[in-house]
C-alpha cells in the first residue's frame, strides 16, 4: 500500500514536513476562526504574489545549505543584478522585460560564480566569503550605479506592469483579484530545482558534497565544478527574485531587502534544511517560506500589528529546531549514543 | 596457475628520508584472502596505498593481471579493478544506501541523469552478489558500523572491482557482525573475488586467510600459509620479540573480608538494556565483563559511570550506597571511565597530547583567582606521558596524529592522574596492534597490584583472560556465568571462555573444577 504522499512525491515525507503541514493548517484555521474571510481564493492569490522573491532566494539558500555552505550575499545580489539591468535598459532605451530577466539573470549568475572561486581558491569558510563579496557588491553597485531610488512613476514601465498581470482573474463584489504570472514562474523554478537536484549527477554531487566533501572528492566528485553550479544558480535565481522583487512591491530601492537574508535562511532551516549540509528538500523548504509569509501577511487578521510577524517566526524556529533536537538527543539517548554538544 | 591478479616487484617508498617501505615482492592470486599483518607503522598501509595508485612509490613496479600500472594514478588503479575500502569508509549519511552505493558507478560512467529506480536495481544488484539484505531507502548516517562496512563493500563490487583492499574492516564491529562480514568475504572468494585484509585482531586472520604476509619496519618478513603458523609465531614475526602476556594473579590483601569492596552491585538493572546484576570488586580485582553484542556490557559502564540511569537496584562503594547521577558525580567519587570510542568520547583529538591529559585535572592546577599554572600543567602531563610509555614523548603534539595505542595510552594516562579508586575500561585494545597492546596489560596490570580496583570490558576472550582474576559472563542483559580465580587458572581456560562467551546458553564447566557460584 503506498501513502498518498508517496504516490506524488515518491520518498517518504520528513517528520519536518509532517509537523510544518500541521502546524499551517492549525494557523489557517485559527485566522479563519477570527476572520472568515481569510478561508479564500484572495488571501492564496496575496501569498502569491509577495511571497513570490522570498521563495525563489529560499531555493537558492536551499541549495547552498545542502551543499554544506550558508551564503548571506544573496539578497544585495538580487537587488544589484536587478538594479543593474534597469539602469543598462535606460541606457539602451529598451523598456522591455525581455531584456531585462536575461540580463539580471546573466548578471546574478556572474556574482555567484565569483563567489564559487572565491571559496574554492581561498579555501576559506562560504560564510566568511559572502559576508565579504556582500559589502562588496553593495559598495560597488553604490559608487558604479549610485543610489536614487525609483517610486512606482519613475521605475520602468514594462516592469511595474509585469507586476500587476495576473493570468487569471475573479471578480467579486469589493473588486477584481487575479493570479499573479509570478505563479507560474515560481512553478517552474521549483520544478527545475527539484529536477536539477535529484534527477541529475551534479545535483547528486551537490548532496554528496554537502554530506562529506572529503569522502565525495575522494570518489571522483569534481569539487569546483559542484560549488561552480551551487553559486551560479543560486546568482541566477537571486537575479531572477530581485526583479521580480521590484515589480511586487512597485518600487525600486537599490537597498531594499537588507538584513532579509537570514529571515530566509530561518525559512529555509524551518523547513529541515541542515546547516550541516546533505540535508534538505523542496518541499520543506516551501513550507517554511509558506509560513513566515503567512505570519507576514495575516497577523493583521488576528488584531495583531504585523510587526509581530518576527516574533512569532522566532518563536517557530526555536520551538521547531528545539523539538528536532530532543527528539534526536531523546532517541540518542535510548541507544546510549552520546555526542557533543 | 593463471596470472596473479597483483603482482608487486622490488616495492620502495620513503617519506622524508625514512624507509617506509623496502624493496617488497607481494603476488596475490584470483580469489584468494590475503592478510596483512604487522604493528602500526611496519608498511602493510602504505602498500595498499601504492597499489592502489594513492602513492607513488621510488621503485619498483605494481602489475595487475600481468601489465604494469602507471604509478601514483588512483583512475588507472581504479580502471583495472582494484578497490580500496578504507577505514573511514567515505560514505555520505545523509544519502539513502542505494545511492552511496551506485554513486562511484554513476560517477565512472558518466551518467547524466539520475533516476532513483535505477539506483536501486544497481544497488540490489551489488547487494545479491553479497547475498545481504539492506533496506535500500534508508540514509546511511542510520546504519550501523557493520551495515556500513557493506554498503561501502558493495559500492566496490558495482564498480567491477576483483581485488578490495580493505583496512581494518573489522576494527569497530562486534563479534556477531565480524561473523557476518567475514562470511561475505568468503562468498566474494568464491566468486573469483580477490580480498585483502588488513586486521589487528589475529583470531580473524587466522579464521579468514589462505595466506598471511607480515610486515615489519617497512620490510616483509615473508608469506604464509595460515595453517603453518602459531598466533604466538605471528606475534614473534609481527614484533621481532616474543610477547607472552602474563596472566593477572591477585594479591590477596589483610583487608580481605574486613573492609567492603570498593564497588558492590546489587541487581542492578535498566529496562531494556540488562537485570539483575550482581558483582563486586576489591581492591587489586581485575574483573572482566564480556558477553555477546547486546549483553548489556557498556550499558552497565555507563549506569556506574552516571550516563544512564539504573532503573532497579543499588550501587555500593566503600559499602555506602551511592546514586551517581552524572559523569562529574562519578568522577567526583573516584570513578574512572576509559570508553569504548576513544575518538568521539575519550579525547580532544584537535587538541594537543598535553591539554588532553591535564583536562582531568584543571581544578589542582588553577589559583585561587582561577588562573592556570601552565608550567604545572606541561609537568604533570610530561609525568603521564612519560609514565604511559606514550611513544610521542612531545606533549604539544596533537592527539589527532597518534597512532590508536599511543592514543590510548594518553586517555589511560588521563585518567590515572584522577588517581580513581574504580578504573572502568571499555574495550581498551580495540584498533589497538600488539606491541602497545602488551605494554598496557601491563599497565593495567600493575595498576590493580597498587590496589586499584579495575572493572574490565571486552569481547575477547584472550584479552579477558589474560587480565582478569575474575570474570562475568553475560548474554542479552543477564549473568549466565561467574568465573572464579580458580577456575581461570585451568590450562584450557580460554578455549572454556570462548565457548562460554558464543554459546552462553549452554552451560559450560571448566574441567573438574568447581561450578562457580552465581555471586561473584
Amino acid at each position: 500500500m503506498k501513502s498518498p504522499f508517496r504516490a506524488v512525491f515518491h520518498r517518504r515525507s520528513t517528520p519536518v514536513e509532517r509537523y510544518l503541514t500541521l502546524l499551517i493548517i492549525g494557523y489557517a484555521i485559527l485566522v479563519t476562526s477570527q476572520n472568515p474571510r481569510f478561508f479564500s481564493l484572495e488571501t492564496v492569490f496575496d501569498l502569491v504574489h509577495e511571497g513570490a522573491p522570498t521563495m525563489i532566494l529560499a531555493v537558492g539558500v536551499l541549495l547552498v545549505l545542502v551543499s554544506g555552505g550558508i551564503d548571506v550575499s544573496f539578497p544585495v545580489v538580487a537587488i544589484t543584478s536587478a538594479y543593474m539591468s534597469i539602469k543598462l535598459m535606460w541606457a539602451f532605451g529598451l523598456d522591455t522585460m525581455a531584456f531585462m530577466l536575461p540580463v539580471s539573470i546573466l548578471f546574478g549568475t556572474i556574482l555567484g560564480l565569483i563567489n564559487a572561486l572565491l571559496i574554492h581558491f581561498l579555501r576559506l569558510p562560504t560564510l566568511i566569503v559572502t559576508l565579504g563579496t556582500m559589502a562588496v557588491y553593495r559598495g560597488l553597485m553604490a559608487v558604479l550605479l549610485g543610489t536614487s531610488q525609483y517610486p512606482v512613476a519613475q521605475m520602468p514601465k514594462s516592469l511595474a506592469e509585469f507586476g500587476l498581470l495576473d493570468i487569471v482573474s475573479v471578480t467579486r463584489p469589493e473588486g477584481v483579484y487575479g493570479l499573479s504570472i509570478f505563479l507560474p514562474i515560481v512553478a517552474a523554478v521549483m520544478a527545475l530545482t527539484w529536477f536539477l537536484l535529484y534527477h541529475t549527477m551534479i545535483g547528486r554531487s551537490v548532496f554528496a558534497m554537502g554530506s562529506d566533501p572529503e569522502a565525495a572528492s575522494r570518489i571522483g566528485v569534481n569539487i569546483l565544478r559542484t560549488r561552480l553550479f551551487v553559486y551560479g544558480y543560486t546568482g541566477a535565481l537571486a537575479g531572477l527574485a530581485g526583479l521580480i522583487y521590484y515589480a511586487a512591491v512597485q518600487n525600486v530601492d537599490p537597498v531594499a531587502l537588507s538584513g532579509f537574508e537570514l529571515m530566509v535562511i530561518a525559512a529555509v532551516v524551518i523547513g529541515g534544511a541542515k546547516l550541516t549540509g546533505g540535508e534538505g528538500t523542496i518541499l520543506g523548504t516551501f513550507l517554511g517560506v509558506l509560513l513566515f509569509q503567512l505570519f507576514q501577511t495575516t497577523l493583521v487578521q488576528l488584531g495583531l500589528a504585523s510587526t509581530w510577524a518576527s516574533f512569532f517566526f522566532g518563536a517557530v524556529l526555536l520551538a521547531s529546531l528545539a523539538m528536532i533536537y530532543i527528539r534526536q538527543r531523546r532517541a540518542d539517548q535510548r541507544n546510549l549514543v552520546f555526542r557533543v554538544g | 596457475m593463471s596470472v596473479p591478479i597483483l603482482e608487486a616487484r622490488n616495492l620502495s617508498i620513503s617519506f622524508g628520508g625514512v624507509d617506509a617501505l623496502v624493496d617488497v615482492d607481494l603476488t596475490i592470486n584470483q580469489g584468494e584472502i590475503r592478510c596483512l599483518v604487522g604493528e602500526n607503522g611496519s608498511g602493510k598501509s602504505t602498500f595498499v596505498k601504492i597499489a592502489s595508485g594513492v602513492y607513488r612509490q621510488n621503485a619498483g613496479t605494481v602489475a595487475i593481471d600481468g601489465v604494469d600500472m602507471p604509478s601514483g594514478d588512483p583512475g588507472a588503479a581504479i580502471a583495472a579493478g582494484v578497490q580500496v575500502v578504507f577505514q573511514d569508509l567515505a560514505l555520505f549519511g545523509g544519502l539513502s544506501v542505494a545511492e552511496n552505493i551506485a554513486f562511484s558507478y554513476m560517477l565512472e560512467n558518466r551518467t547524466r541523469q539520475v533516476s532513483m529506480t535505477k539506483m536501486s536495481e544497481l544497488a540490489q544488484q551489488a547487494l545479491d552478489m553479497m547475498e545481504v539484505r539492506l533496506d535500500l531507502e534508508a540514509p546511511v548516517s542510520n546504519l550501523s558500523m557493520a551495515n556500513k562496512q557493506l554498503v561501502a563493500i558493495a559500492r566496490a563490487l558495482l564498480l567491477d572491482a576483483r581485488l578490495i583492499f580493505m583496512d581494518e574492516p573489522t576494527a569497530a564491529l562486534t563479534r556477531k557482525e565480524v561473523n557476518r562480514l567475514l562470511e561475505v568475504v568468503e562468498g566474494l572468494k568464491a566468486k573469483g573475488i580477490s580480498i585483502v585484509f588488513i586486521s589487528h585482531k589475529l583470531d580473524e586472520v587466522f579464521r579468514i586467510a589462505d595466506t598471511i604476509t607480515i610486515f615489519r619496519d617497512g620490510h616483509k618478513v615473508g608469506d604464509f600459509e595460515a595453517g603453518e603458523l602459531t598466533q604466538s609465531d605471528l606475534t614473534f614475526h609481527m614484533t621481532g620479540r616474543r610477547v607472552e602476556y602474563p596472566a593477572y594473579q591477585r594479591t590477596p590483601r589483610d583487608t580481605d573480608g574486613v573492609t567492603p569492596p570498593v564497588l558492590e552491585v546489587r541487581e542492578l538493572a535498566d529496562r531494556g538494556h540488562f537485570s539483575d546484576v550482581s558483582f563486586a570488586i576489591r581492591p587489586g580485582d581485575v574483573l572482566g565483563l564480556t558477553g555477546l553484542l547486546g549483553a548489556g556490557r557498556t550499558e552497565i559502564a555507563l549506569s556506574l559511570f552516571g550516563l544512564n540511569a539504573p532503573s532497579h537496584g543499588e550501587v555500593l562503594l566503600d559499602g555506602e550506597p551511592v546514586h551517581i547521577r552524572t559523569p562529574q558525580d562519578a568522577v567526583g567519587r573516584g570513578i574512572a571511565l576509559v570508553s569504548e570510542n576513544r575518538q568521539v568520547e575519550g579525547l580532544f583529538m584537535e587538541q594537543t597530547i598535553g591539554h588532553n591529559i591535564s583536562s582531568t585535572r584543571l581544578d589542582t592546577l588553577v589559583n585561587r583567582l582561577g588562573i592556570l599554572n601552565l608550567h604545572r600543567e606541561r609537568e604533570l602531563a610530561q609525568s603521564a606521558v612519560a609514565q604511559m610509555g606514550v611513544n610521542n614523548r612531545n606533549i604539544d603534539t596533537l592527539v589527532g596524529r597518534l597512532s590508536g595505542g599511543n592514543a590510548q595510552k594518553v586517555v589511560i594516562g588521563k585518567w590515572i592522574l584522577t588517581d580513581p579508586k574504580l578504573l572502568i575500561l571499555d574495550s581498551p585494545t580495540v584498533g589497538i596492534d600488539v606491541g602497545s597492546k602488551a605494554e598496557i596489560y601491563e599497565k593495567i596490570q600493575q595498576l590493580a597490584d597498587d590496589g586499584m580496583s579495575i572493572l574490565f570490558i571486552s569481547d575477547e576472550p584472550e584479552e579477558i583472560a589474560a587480565n582478569c582474576n575474575r570474570i562475568v559472563v553475560m548474554y542479552e542483559g543477564a549473568i549466565v556465568n561467574v568465573v572464579s580465580e580458580e577456575e581461570r587458572n585451568q590450562p584450557n581456560f580460554v578455549e572454556v571462555l570462548s565457548q562460554m562467551i558464543s554459546e552462553p546458553t549452554t552451560r559450560v564447566e571448566v574441567d573438574s573444577a568447581a561450578q562457580g557460584g552465581s555471586q561473584a
